[in-house]
Protein backbone atom coordinates (compact mmCIF):
# COMPACT_ATOMS: atom_id res chain seq x y z
CA UNK A 1 0.00 0.00 0.00
CA UNK A 2 1.28 3.81 -1.03
CA UNK A 3 1.73 6.18 1.80
CA UNK A 4 -1.61 8.14 -0.05
CA UNK A 5 -3.37 5.04 0.39
CA UNK A 6 -2.57 4.42 3.93
CA UNK A 7 -3.26 8.24 4.48
CA UNK A 8 -6.67 7.87 3.17
CA UNK A 9 -7.40 4.70 4.86
CA UNK A 10 -6.51 6.16 8.02
CA UNK A 11 -8.80 9.36 7.22
CA UNK A 12 -11.51 7.08 6.26
CA UNK A 13 -11.10 5.67 10.06
CA UNK A 14 -10.86 8.82 11.48
CA UNK A 15 -13.83 9.78 9.55
CA UNK A 16 -15.93 6.71 10.92
CA UNK A 17 -14.84 6.60 14.31
CA UNK A 18 -15.31 10.51 14.53
CA UNK A 19 -11.82 11.13 15.92
CA UNK A 20 -11.03 14.47 14.76
CA UNK A 21 -13.88 16.02 16.57
CA UNK A 22 -12.64 14.16 20.15
CA UNK A 23 -8.88 15.25 19.28
CA UNK A 24 -9.65 19.01 18.68
CA UNK A 25 -11.42 18.67 22.12
CA UNK A 26 -8.59 17.13 24.11
CA UNK A 27 -5.70 19.33 22.02
CA UNK A 28 -7.14 22.27 23.59
CA UNK A 29 -8.13 20.90 26.93
CA UNK A 30 -4.66 19.50 27.76
CA UNK A 31 -2.89 22.30 25.99
CA UNK A 32 -4.48 24.51 28.18
CA UNK A 33 -3.66 22.46 30.75
CA UNK A 34 -0.65 22.10 30.05
CA UNK A 35 0.43 26.03 30.39
CA UNK A 36 -1.58 26.94 33.12
CA UNK A 37 0.62 24.19 35.00
CA UNK A 38 3.46 25.49 34.09
CA UNK A 39 2.16 29.32 35.07
CA UNK A 40 1.75 27.60 38.90
CA UNK A 41 5.36 26.20 38.43
CA UNK A 42 6.74 29.73 37.36
CA UNK A 43 4.82 31.34 39.76
CA UNK A 44 5.72 28.85 42.64
CA UNK A 45 9.17 29.13 42.12
CA UNK A 46 9.55 32.84 41.55
CA UNK A 47 7.36 33.64 45.09
CA UNK A 48 9.60 30.98 46.10
CA UNK A 49 12.60 32.93 45.50
CA UNK A 50 14.31 30.39 43.31
CA UNK A 51 16.44 32.17 40.60
CA UNK A 52 18.32 29.56 39.54
CA UNK A 53 17.17 28.51 36.44
CA UNK A 54 17.86 24.92 36.74
CA UNK A 55 15.88 24.21 39.68
CA UNK A 56 12.53 25.94 37.66
CA UNK A 57 13.68 24.23 34.08
CA UNK A 58 13.57 20.96 36.25
CA UNK A 59 10.59 21.20 38.51
CA UNK A 60 9.12 22.41 34.70
CA UNK A 61 10.06 19.53 32.65
CA UNK A 62 9.30 16.91 35.34
CA UNK A 63 6.03 18.65 35.80
CA UNK A 64 4.97 18.46 31.74
CA UNK A 65 6.24 14.77 31.18
CA UNK A 66 4.13 13.76 34.56
CA UNK A 67 1.30 15.64 32.65
CA UNK A 68 1.80 13.77 29.86
CA UNK A 69 1.94 10.31 30.81
CA UNK A 70 -0.96 11.40 32.83
CA UNK A 71 -2.48 12.36 29.47
CA UNK A 72 -1.03 8.89 27.59
CA UNK A 73 -2.65 6.39 30.20
CA UNK A 74 -5.56 8.12 31.08
CA UNK A 75 -6.83 8.42 27.76
CA UNK A 76 -5.84 5.11 26.45
CA UNK A 77 -7.55 3.72 29.35
CA UNK A 78 -10.54 5.58 29.51
CA UNK A 79 -11.25 5.52 25.38
CA UNK A 80 -10.67 2.17 25.48
CA UNK A 81 -12.91 0.94 27.92
CA UNK A 82 -15.43 3.28 26.07
CA UNK A 83 -15.20 2.40 22.58
CA UNK A 84 -15.22 -1.07 23.48
CA UNK A 85 -18.43 -0.73 25.25
CA UNK A 86 -19.77 1.24 22.14
CA UNK A 87 -18.27 -1.69 19.25
CA UNK A 88 -19.76 -4.09 21.62
CA UNK A 89 -23.32 -2.19 21.94
CA UNK A 90 -23.27 -2.10 17.79
CA UNK A 91 -22.23 -5.98 17.63
CA UNK A 92 -24.89 -6.72 19.40
CA UNK A 93 -27.47 -4.64 17.04
CA UNK A 94 -25.66 -6.01 13.66
CA UNK A 95 -25.27 -9.69 15.28
CA UNK A 96 -21.94 -10.27 13.90
CA UNK A 97 -18.22 -9.81 14.99
CA UNK A 98 -16.54 -6.38 13.99
CA UNK A 99 -13.28 -6.77 15.40
CA UNK A 100 -11.86 -7.37 12.49
CA UNK A 101 -13.87 -4.99 10.24
CA UNK A 102 -13.16 -1.25 9.50
CA UNK A 103 -15.09 -0.18 12.23
CA UNK A 104 -13.04 -2.14 14.50
CA UNK A 105 -10.13 -1.45 13.24
CA UNK A 106 -11.28 2.61 12.88
CA UNK A 107 -12.37 2.27 16.73
CA UNK A 108 -8.62 1.15 17.97
CA UNK A 109 -7.03 3.98 15.79
CA UNK A 110 -9.43 6.68 17.73
CA UNK A 111 -8.09 5.31 20.52
CA UNK A 112 -4.17 5.63 19.70
CA UNK A 113 -4.43 8.69 18.55
CA UNK A 114 -6.96 10.46 21.20
CA UNK A 115 -3.92 8.76 23.84
CA UNK A 116 -1.35 10.63 21.79
CA UNK A 117 -3.11 13.97 21.76
CA UNK A 118 -3.84 13.97 25.57
CA UNK A 119 -0.97 12.78 25.89
CA UNK A 120 1.46 15.46 23.52
CA UNK A 121 -0.67 18.06 24.01
CA UNK A 122 0.00 19.52 27.61
CA UNK A 123 4.05 18.22 27.48
CA UNK A 124 4.49 20.39 24.06
CA UNK A 125 2.41 23.63 24.94
CA UNK A 126 4.28 23.10 28.98
CA UNK A 127 7.44 22.97 26.99
CA UNK A 128 6.41 26.05 24.30
CA UNK A 129 5.96 27.96 27.50
CA UNK A 130 9.32 27.51 28.57
CA UNK A 131 11.71 27.97 25.87
CA UNK A 132 12.37 31.75 27.32
CA UNK A 133 13.69 29.67 30.54
CA UNK A 134 16.02 27.27 28.31
CA UNK A 135 17.62 30.48 26.64
CA UNK A 136 17.81 32.23 29.78
CA UNK A 137 21.35 32.22 29.28
CA UNK A 138 20.91 34.17 25.97
CA UNK A 139 18.73 36.26 27.70
CA UNK A 140 20.69 37.34 30.56
CA UNK A 141 18.54 37.58 33.15
CA UNK A 142 16.60 35.26 34.98
CA UNK A 143 13.84 37.61 36.04
CA UNK A 144 13.55 38.49 32.17
CA UNK A 145 13.23 35.02 31.38
CA UNK A 146 10.25 34.35 34.19
CA UNK A 147 8.49 37.22 32.42
CA UNK A 148 8.93 36.27 29.15
CA UNK A 149 7.60 32.95 29.85
CA UNK A 150 4.72 34.36 31.40
CA UNK A 151 4.20 36.59 28.36
CA UNK A 152 4.62 33.40 26.15
CA UNK A 153 1.95 31.37 28.35
CA UNK A 154 -0.63 34.24 27.58
CA UNK A 155 -0.17 34.34 24.11
CA UNK A 156 -0.56 30.69 24.37
CA UNK A 157 -3.98 31.16 26.32
CA UNK A 158 -5.11 33.38 23.92
CA UNK A 159 -4.02 31.50 20.81
CA UNK A 160 -5.77 28.35 22.08
CA UNK A 161 -9.19 30.65 22.68
CA UNK A 162 -8.79 31.81 19.06
CA UNK A 163 -8.58 28.22 18.10
CA UNK A 164 -11.59 27.38 19.89
CA UNK A 165 -13.29 30.49 18.55
CA UNK A 166 -12.76 29.77 14.95
CA UNK A 167 -14.02 25.73 15.85
CA UNK A 168 -17.09 27.00 16.95
CA UNK A 169 -17.20 30.13 14.56
CA UNK A 170 -17.62 32.71 16.93
CA UNK A 171 -15.99 35.94 17.64
CA UNK A 172 -12.59 34.71 17.64
CA UNK A 173 -11.01 38.01 20.09
CA UNK A 174 -14.15 37.32 22.87
CA UNK A 175 -13.00 33.65 23.03
CA UNK A 176 -9.25 34.81 23.57
CA UNK A 177 -9.86 36.97 26.09
CA UNK A 178 -11.95 34.33 28.03
CA UNK A 179 -8.56 31.66 28.03
CA UNK A 180 -6.27 34.63 28.34
CA UNK A 181 -8.09 35.77 31.45
CA UNK A 182 -7.65 32.06 33.27
CA UNK A 183 -3.75 32.88 33.20
CA UNK A 184 -3.83 36.32 34.60
CA UNK A 185 -6.19 35.03 37.26
CA UNK A 186 -3.70 32.08 37.94
CA UNK A 187 -1.05 34.57 37.81
CA UNK A 188 -2.52 36.73 40.28
CA UNK A 189 -3.52 34.13 42.50
CA UNK A 190 0.45 32.81 42.59
CA UNK A 191 1.44 36.29 43.69
CA UNK A 192 -1.31 36.57 46.35
CA UNK A 193 -0.56 32.86 47.52
CA UNK A 194 3.16 33.44 47.27
CA UNK A 195 3.47 36.74 49.36
CA UNK A 196 1.33 34.93 51.79
CA UNK A 197 3.59 31.58 52.30
CA UNK A 198 6.71 33.46 52.17
CA UNK B 1 -20.15 -21.72 -13.96
CA UNK B 2 -22.22 -19.47 -15.80
CA UNK B 3 -22.11 -15.69 -15.62
CA UNK B 4 -23.41 -13.85 -12.52
CA UNK B 5 -25.28 -11.07 -13.96
CA UNK B 6 -28.01 -9.89 -10.87
CA UNK B 7 -27.99 -10.33 -7.38
CA UNK B 8 -30.70 -8.33 -4.93
CA UNK B 9 -29.31 -8.54 -0.86
CA UNK B 10 -31.11 -8.14 1.99
CA UNK B 11 -28.33 -6.39 4.17
CA UNK B 12 -28.00 -5.36 8.28
CA UNK B 13 -25.58 -2.52 8.23
CA UNK B 14 -24.30 0.14 10.92
CA UNK B 15 -24.70 3.46 10.18
CA UNK B 16 -21.29 4.39 9.14
CA UNK B 17 -19.74 3.95 6.51
CA UNK B 18 -22.91 4.96 4.89
CA UNK B 19 -24.44 4.04 1.56
CA UNK B 20 -23.19 6.54 -0.49
CA UNK B 21 -19.85 5.33 0.35
CA UNK B 22 -20.70 1.39 0.22
CA UNK B 23 -21.99 1.75 -3.00
CA UNK B 24 -18.93 3.05 -4.91
CA UNK B 25 -17.03 0.59 -2.82
CA UNK B 26 -19.16 -2.18 -4.69
CA UNK B 27 -20.11 -0.29 -8.05
CA UNK B 28 -15.31 -0.17 -7.93
CA UNK B 29 -15.18 -3.99 -8.46
CA UNK B 30 -14.67 -5.35 -11.34
CA UNK B 31 -17.35 -7.07 -13.24
CA UNK B 32 -19.87 -4.69 -11.87
CA UNK B 33 -21.38 -2.46 -13.88
CA UNK B 34 -23.91 -0.55 -11.30
CA UNK B 35 -25.02 -0.59 -7.70
CA UNK B 36 -28.58 0.49 -6.26
CA UNK B 37 -28.89 0.72 -2.20
CA UNK B 38 -32.43 1.82 -0.41
CA UNK B 39 -32.95 1.70 2.98
CA UNK B 40 -36.33 0.18 3.93
CA UNK B 41 -35.53 -0.12 7.59
CA UNK B 42 -33.52 2.50 9.78
CA UNK B 43 -32.67 1.57 13.63
CA UNK B 44 -30.88 3.41 16.13
CA UNK B 45 -27.42 1.88 15.22
CA UNK B 46 -28.17 0.34 11.85
CA UNK B 47 -30.17 0.30 8.94
CA UNK B 48 -31.49 -2.74 6.82
CA UNK B 49 -30.90 -2.01 3.30
CA UNK B 50 -31.93 -3.83 -0.10
CA UNK B 51 -28.57 -3.92 -2.74
CA UNK B 52 -29.28 -4.52 -6.26
CA UNK B 53 -26.22 -5.12 -8.15
CA UNK B 54 -25.44 -5.63 -11.86
CA UNK B 55 -23.03 -6.58 -14.21
CA UNK B 56 -20.87 -9.15 -15.76
CA UNK B 57 -19.64 -12.01 -14.13
CA UNK B 58 -20.21 -10.16 -10.50
CA UNK B 59 -17.57 -11.41 -8.05
CA UNK B 60 -20.17 -12.66 -5.49
CA UNK B 61 -17.54 -13.43 -2.77
CA UNK B 62 -15.66 -10.17 -2.85
CA UNK B 63 -18.97 -8.44 -2.62
CA UNK B 64 -19.97 -10.06 0.76
CA UNK B 65 -16.42 -9.55 1.81
CA UNK B 66 -16.32 -5.47 1.13
CA UNK B 67 -20.14 -5.45 2.71
CA UNK B 68 -18.66 -7.67 6.06
CA UNK B 69 -15.87 -5.26 5.86
CA UNK B 70 -17.76 -2.24 6.54
CA UNK B 71 -19.69 -3.96 9.32
CA UNK B 72 -22.85 -5.16 6.94
CA UNK B 73 -24.39 -8.90 7.43
CA UNK B 74 -25.96 -10.33 4.14
CA UNK B 75 -29.35 -11.46 5.83
CA UNK B 76 -30.98 -12.81 2.87
CA UNK B 77 -30.04 -13.66 -1.24
CA UNK B 78 -33.55 -12.09 -2.01
CA UNK B 79 -32.94 -12.35 -5.92
CA UNK B 80 -30.65 -13.80 -8.48
CA UNK B 81 -30.07 -13.52 -12.10
CA UNK B 82 -27.67 -15.75 -14.69
CA UNK B 83 -26.61 -16.50 -17.66
CA UNK B 84 -26.25 -14.88 -20.95
CA UNK B 85 -29.39 -13.28 -20.98
CA UNK B 86 -31.55 -11.30 -18.19
CA UNK B 87 -34.57 -12.74 -17.08
CA UNK B 88 -36.84 -10.84 -15.27
CA UNK B 89 -39.16 -12.15 -12.94
CA UNK B 90 -42.44 -13.55 -14.83
CA UNK B 91 -46.04 -12.61 -13.43
CA UNK B 92 -47.74 -16.04 -13.30
CA UNK B 93 -51.82 -16.72 -12.47
CA UNK B 94 -50.29 -18.35 -9.06
CA UNK B 95 -49.04 -14.76 -8.11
Amino acid sequence: MSMAQRWDVLREYSRISGTAEIARRYLVMNAFDGVLTIIGVLMGNYMAGVRDVAIVINTGLTTSVAMGVSGLWGAYLTESAERERDLAELEKNTLSNLKNTKIGRASRWAVVIVALVDGLAPLAAALLVMIPLFLSRLIGSVEVSYLLSLVLSLITLFGLGVFLGRISKRNVVIYGLRTLIAGVVSIALGFLLGGHGG
Amino acid sequence: MSNLRRVVLDVLKPMEPDIVELSQMLADLEGVDGVNIAIYEIDRRVENAKVTIEGNNLPYEKVVTIIEENGGAVHSVDEVASGKVLIEDVVTPQD
